[in-house]
């Protein structure tokens, strides 16, 4: 604990509170001056001072937690600490495509890596008041109905989207980030020279030796060296030292296949066409491996006019989102009461509304035939 | 084309500048062609929801003992693909819907439209893909003498061509060459912006049987200095230009100048 004051060389400043000479010190019981009334926050401290924070004031009268700091853990508190390094918007998934290099204005190679945005849709929305935290759920691609299980094909059925590849949640600032369930999102998501981060799977290697794994020097190749040429060399130092290997120490063991990061990657090209948005550099994981593609957190988000532009045209591309995820919901309803009463073949023979009859479907399908 | 300086030529220039001729004349149908192929179909129509909800099939799932019907779902079809008759009403127990022509099937690998867009980019006239083209009769094989002006190199770098590595936008060529007396092996890219032209010095007499001519590294096979070969043919382009003797006007034929 700090030597506490003597009572001689503060007593003379909480006297004259004007002085600069109070703000710096951190003085705890000037109180008084402040807030006459109250009798019950700076009962405690009455001589001396501390580094401790500036209690707050009571809210309730018996609350057990009056008087504390507010919580610096807790859903709340990780929300707020997390909100500076939370993009503003939703990223979205993709499939790395392969290798080329963009040849630079002044003669440089620049290497970039393709990546292809296959029927990307938002799935659902987490909310703070549901779930605790903001969240876009976005899928990718598509998948054969037999290959996803009933759970899955029920989701699907009430957010009123094909069944998808690969799910993925994207974490988001506050609501703001969140957008209508079912739309598509294309490569414009992203503009030309913004940043991004791309999160994917690195290859697996397998059990590697220390040499490939961390890049250890290895032994010589001579010099008395008996068939030590890869090992690893000492773990550590011997008795005196404790006699046994730290933790955490370097060693030989499984390689990739781990979630890698690439921070900061700029955008080099964005193509609706193709379905690509290009980035610098080289991006981890094999061909076909799915990315997740989202706005850098160690660089300034994509400016207002931008969010709000890409914003604006995935509503106008989508404008019934919002009708056509009430209606599936109110379908998929429909169904999973059928399905749980036992219904769903007559209710399929008989035909759903806005649907065709089966004698009606059949004669479709041949005149189609 | 005048005629008084055909009559000066040599025979070598004449069969140069036919193949000059029958180069550009080949570019000019190739830069001519895509013009009228490039009206590519119409992109999709953007995915304009009409309906309260898009299209839907079932997908059945059989009992295993009875085969009766269990239980069923409605499988939405994706985001951007047209409805077709067919599809809107097709039943069945266990489904297979007719795939949607989505974006991913249009383009399932981007990469060559990509590179085909780069490469047009880069390589406006096509000269630079022409001249190392294998369909190209004209092109620049293995084994002849090359002269590549570099944007920022200072001296036109000339050489025997070792070797081309074809790949895409990444297409390079190797050179080997000599610079103050020491034998100089240097790769360029050859749509590098920086790689201001490629020219054919000299041709070898009969094609290389080899792809790479690493046995140029042999002292036994080197090439040695492409100067003298360089000299001569300054001197014939000049001869064909008439540049020398009209105070260095230069109108004629410029040799495969890029871009």
């Amino acid at each position: 604990m700090a030597p506490r004051l003597p009572a001689r060389c503060w007593r003379q400043l909480q006297t004259t509170t004007t002085t600069p000479a109070t703000t710096t010190l951190p003085l705890r019981p000037q109180c008084a001056s402040i807030r006459p009334l109250s009798t019950t926050s700076c009962v405690a401290v009455k001589y001396g001072w501390t580094t401790l924070p500036k209690r707050s004031r009571p809210t309730r009268f018996n609350a057990a937690t009056a008087g504390l700091p507010k919580p610096t853990a807790g859903p709340a508190a990780a929300l707020a600490r997390r909100a500076r390094t939370t993009p503003l918007r939703t990223g979205v998934l993709a499939v790395k495509k392969g290798m080329t290099a963009f040849m630079g204005k002044s003669g440089t190679r620049i290497p970039c890596t393709v990546l292809q945005l296959d029927e990307v849709q938002t799935i659902a929305n987490k909310t703070r008041d549901k779930n605790g935290y903001w969240a876009v759920q976005v899928g990718l691609g598509t998948r054969r109905p037999i290959a996803v299980g009933a759970p899955m094909l029920g989701y699907f059925e009430a957010k009123g989207v094909a069944p998808k590849q690969h799910l993925a949640e994207f974490p988001v600032r506050n609501a703001d980030g969140l957008l209508p369930v079912g739309v598509q999102l294309l490569p414009d998501w992203f503009h030309v020279g913004q940043w991004v981060d791309v999160r994917s799977d690195s290859k697996g290697q397998g059990f590697a030796g220390g040499m490939k794994r961390h890049g250890f020097s290895g032994q010589e190749a001579s010099h008395g060296n008996s068939k030590n040429h890869r090992t690893i060399g000492s773990a550590g130092p011997s008795q005196g030292s404790g006699s046994r290997v730290l933790p955490g120490k370097k060693m030989p063991g499984r390689m990739g296949g781990e979630r890698v990061t690439l921070q900061n990657l700029p955008v080099l090209m964005v193509d609706n066409e193709l379905g690509i948005v290009v980035v610098k550099g080289a991006v981890a994981g094999p061909k076909g491996c799915i990315v997740k593609i989202q706005d850098a957190v160690k660089k300034a988000p994509p400016a207002q006019e931008f969010i709000e532009q890409t914003r604006k045209l995935v509503e106008e591309r989508f404008p019934l989102a919002e009708e056509q995820l009430e209606a599936a919901r109110k379908r998929h309803l429909e169904l999973k009461e059928a399905r749980r009463t036992k219904r769903i073949a007559e209710l399929l023979a008989g035909g759903l509304e806005g649907q065709a009859g089966i004698e009606e479907v059949a004669a479709t399908f041949c005149t189609s035939l | 084309m005048n005629v008084a300086p055909v009559i000066r030529r040599p025979l070598a220039s004449l069969k140069n500048s036919l193949r000059k001729q029958r180069e550009i004349r080949r570019l000019l149908a190739t830069t001519t062609e895509p013009t009228s192929n490039t009206s590519a179909p119409p992109p999709p129509p953007a995915s304009r929801s009409t309906k309260p909800l898009p299209e839907s099939n079932f997908f059945t799932i059989p009992d295993p003992k009875t085969k009766q019907l269990r239980t069923a779902f409605a499988v939405y079809s994706p985001p951007r693909s047209q409805p077709t008759v067919a599809k809107t009403t097709f039943i069945s127990t266990t489904i297979n819907p007719p795939p949607p022509q989505t974006l991913v099937q249009a383009h399932h690998d981007p990469l060559p439209a990509l590179k085909q867009k780069q490469i047009s980019l880069l390589d406006p006239t096509g000269a630079r893909t022409a001249l190392f083209s294998r369909t190209n009769r004209d092109a620049a094989r293995v084994g002849d003498v090359l002269m590549v002006t570099h944007r920022r190199g200072g001296e036109p770098f000339a050489g025997v061509l070792m070797s081309i590595r074809r790949a895409g936008i990444d297409t390079a060529i190797l050179l080997r060459g000599r610079l103050t007396k020491v034998a100089v092996e240097m790769w360029f890219k050859i749509y590098n912006r920086n790689v201001a032209g490629i020219e054919v010095v000299h041709r070898r007499k009969k094609p290389a049987r080899r792809a790479r001519l690493t046995y140029l590294r042999k002292s036994k096979h080197d090439v040695g200095d492409v100067q003298s070969l360089v000299f001569a043919w300054k001197r014939s382009r000049n001869v064909l230009t008439t540049g020398a003797k009209s105070k260095g006007q230069r109108t004629g034929v410029k040799g495969q100048r890029l871009s």
